[in-house]
């Protein structure tokens, strides 16, 4: 008998291999970083990110303002970290909802009634059929800016997509012969979906989710650029990009400083969800990706 | 004889297709002693997996029960609402599937699912886990401590079938239903699945349903053998009688095409000729007819199950006009 049988737990079994895989241990540091600075940044920034400062306005880095100041002498440094905080404010939020009801709605459209599934199916193509940013233009026309409407749009545009994946896996589970096996053995719908198909959907769903965090990031940082999003003077990696934009001649600084931040985050969570899915699943854990 | 734990009565079953209905099972009969191993065998599209779904009800959406009832512990099966058979399932019958490497969900360790199919008992978990590992220990896995937490896929298919025969056989049923549980794996693992099933059979009590297209696996393990025909029973007894004196021409060919009685060496093995008939236009009479290398003109008319010997039952005219041929 091999001696080497595991007594990690889960959770402890994926992170060890995810830091054994070079993308991963990247991926993992980047996100890692981005989240602590984010949920420390009262405490980080070196300024108060929405006062300003005529007389030091513009300025380009130096020790007193890393990343220099703005066309109202407000610390850009303090603006980005705080704008990570604003950041993952939207996307969290926006991905928890969304993975709720796609969860929910999805394994009702897999496991259900034709009829039902037709239903679900119409409402997800229904969803997805509205680009995200015209959607949220005209909501935002409506009620106004606001950090919950940009939450709000965000996450019912992505229902769909994590729905989607759910129904299908969720429909290639149900004829599967293990869930037939569950049902000769008296399991109910609920045990059956819940015990059985969840953990199944969870792995590529947490993957899809990984990677979705950087749209849902940049979705925030489009509308914040187009004045859409999050109210000014409010910290928004859009809305550094969208003063900086204005003033590209004067100073480089902003859009790189407001730039550099969206870069990371798509990176950070892309390898993060690329690990991921090597590791989810039991099977491939520990036999290397393609790297 | 023991008194029957199911005695399945007159079943029919067809199918909804485009051509009309499909009779996939007519008139079946058959009772499966208490605490005996009961064996299925017959090729592929004679009825063993829809005669299996229609007493656990799994049955596809488009099968309907025609007549008969199927009767457990003197209850009729067909008569239970949803909830009643889910109740039943996993007590009180239970079933293991032919591929062993598909029965578990993969995302989950064994234990967890060993622990889980325990879910109707009020037990600490800690118990359920204990228990858990006797039930593995007993179909001869080792160190089955350890091994609860190890996932599906690091397993052998031979040991799954046994964890899969060791869930099944949690709750101590009284009836386990195996549809061939051997076919998928090799002959060395067939052997050690099959010497467990007994054993196991032995200890728990309970009776077993053993379908299979392997005779020798039938032979070795059953105490008696139902031989299916294209939707029929057409010859049943005990292992004995069947397999050393088979009356009716169709289980006759089917032990000549056995490559385990075949003595001298050849190049062909042996077949049947001929085509199951199609179930959708059922002809009259034997339904055997048509591939039948003793037809005459009584087989226009349906034979009837008739005893040729005590416990011994064919459908074939040929024992009822002229005795064994």
């Amino acid at each position: 008998m091999s001696t080497d049988i595991k007594t990690r737990s889960e959770i402890g079994e994926i992170l060890y291999h995810l830091t054994r895989d070079r993308l991963g241990l990247a991926g993992l540091i980047i996100v890692s970083l981005i989240v602590f600075s984010a949920i420390l940044a009262p405490w980080i920034v070196p300024y108060d990110p929405i006062a300003m400062n005529i007389p030091d306005r513009l300025q380009g880095p130096s020790l007193s303002h890393l990343l220099g100041t703005d066309q109202l002498g407000r610390d850009t440094f303090s603006r980005v970290i705080m704008g990570g905080r604003v950041a993952l404010q939207v996307a969290i939020p926006t991905i928890a909802g969304a993975i709720s009801i796609g969860l929910f709605l999805g394994m009702i459209a897999g496991y259900g009634p034709k009829w039902l599934d037709t239903l679900i199916v119409l409402l997800f193509d229904t969803l997805r059929s509205f680009p995200t940013v015209m959607f949220a233009l005209a909501v935002v026309a409506l009620v106004g800016p606001s950090l919950n409407t940009v939450i709000l749009v965000i996450m019912i545009t992505s229902i769909p997509t994590y729905g989607r994946v759910v129904r299908t896996l969720t429909q290639s589970l149900r004829s599967s012969e293990f869930i037939t096996a569950e049902k000769s053995l008296g399991a109910s719908t609920t045990r059956i979906l819940g015990v059985h198909i969840l953990p199944n959907v969870l792995g590529p769903l947490a993957v899809l989710a990984a990677m979705d965090i950087p749209t849902v990031v940049g979705l925030e940082a489009g509308l914040s650029f187009l004045g859409m999003g999050v109210k000014p003077p409010t910290p928004s990696w859009g809305s550094l990009l969208n003063d900086g934009y204005s003033l590209i001649r004067n100073t480089p600084w902003l859009i790189i400083s407001g730039g550099i931040p969206l870069i990371l985050t798509t990176l950070g969570f892309t390898f993060l969800g690329e690990a991921l899915r090597d590791v989810v699943d039991p099977k491939l854990r520990g036999r290397g990706g393609v790297k | 004889m023991n008194k029957p734990v199911l005695d399945i009565r007159d079943l029919s079953v067809s199918y909804n297709t485009p051509r009309g209905p499909l009779r996939a099972l007519r008139n079946v009969s058959m009772k499966i002693p208490d605490k005996k191993i009961v064996g299925i065998v017959g090729e592929s599209g004679c009825g063993k997996s829809t005669l299996i779904s229609a007493i656990i009800r799994l049955m596809a959406p488009n099968a309907t029960v025609g007549t008969g009832e199927i009767l457990f512990k003197d209850k009729n099966l067909l008569d239970r609402t949803t909830t009643e058979m889910r109740n039943l399932l996993g007590v009180d019958i239970s079933m293991v599937f032919q591929d062993p490497m598909q029965t578990h969900n993969p995302v989950l360790t064994v234990g967890k699912q060993m622990v889980d199919i325990q879910y109707r008992d009020s037990l600490p978990k800690a118990d359920k886990r204990k228990r858990a590992a006797e039930m593995l220990s007993k179909v001869g896995i080792p160190d089955a401590d350890a091994r609860l937490n190890q996932y599906p896929f690091e397993f052998s298919g031979g040991m799954r079938q046994r964890i899969a025969i060791a869930m099944a056989l949690m709750a101590k049923p009284s009836l386990l239903i195996a549809d061939e549980p051997t076919t998928a794996l090799d002959a060395t693992l067939e052997v050690q699945v099959i010497k467990r099933l007994r054993e196991l059979q032995e200890e728990v009590g309970c009776a077993i349903l053993f379908i299979s297209h392997h005779l020798g696996v039938i032979a070795e393990l059953c105490d008696e053998v139902v031989v299916m025909y294209a939707g029929e029973v057409i010859e049943q007894g005990s292992v004995r009688d069947v397999f050393h004196d088979p009356a009716h021409p169709y289980t006759r060919a089917l032990l000549d095409c056995d490559p385990g009685h075949i003595k001298e060496k050849t190049r062909n093995l042996p077949t049947i000729p001929g085509e199951i008939p199609d179930l959708v236009d059922v002809a009259d009479g034997c339904i055997f007819q048509a591939r039948c290398t003793h037809v005459h003109g009584a087989c226009a008319n349906r034979p009837n199950l008739q005893p040729v010997n005590v416990a011994h039952n064919v459908a074939c005219h040929l024992n009822q006009t002229e005795g064994a041929v």
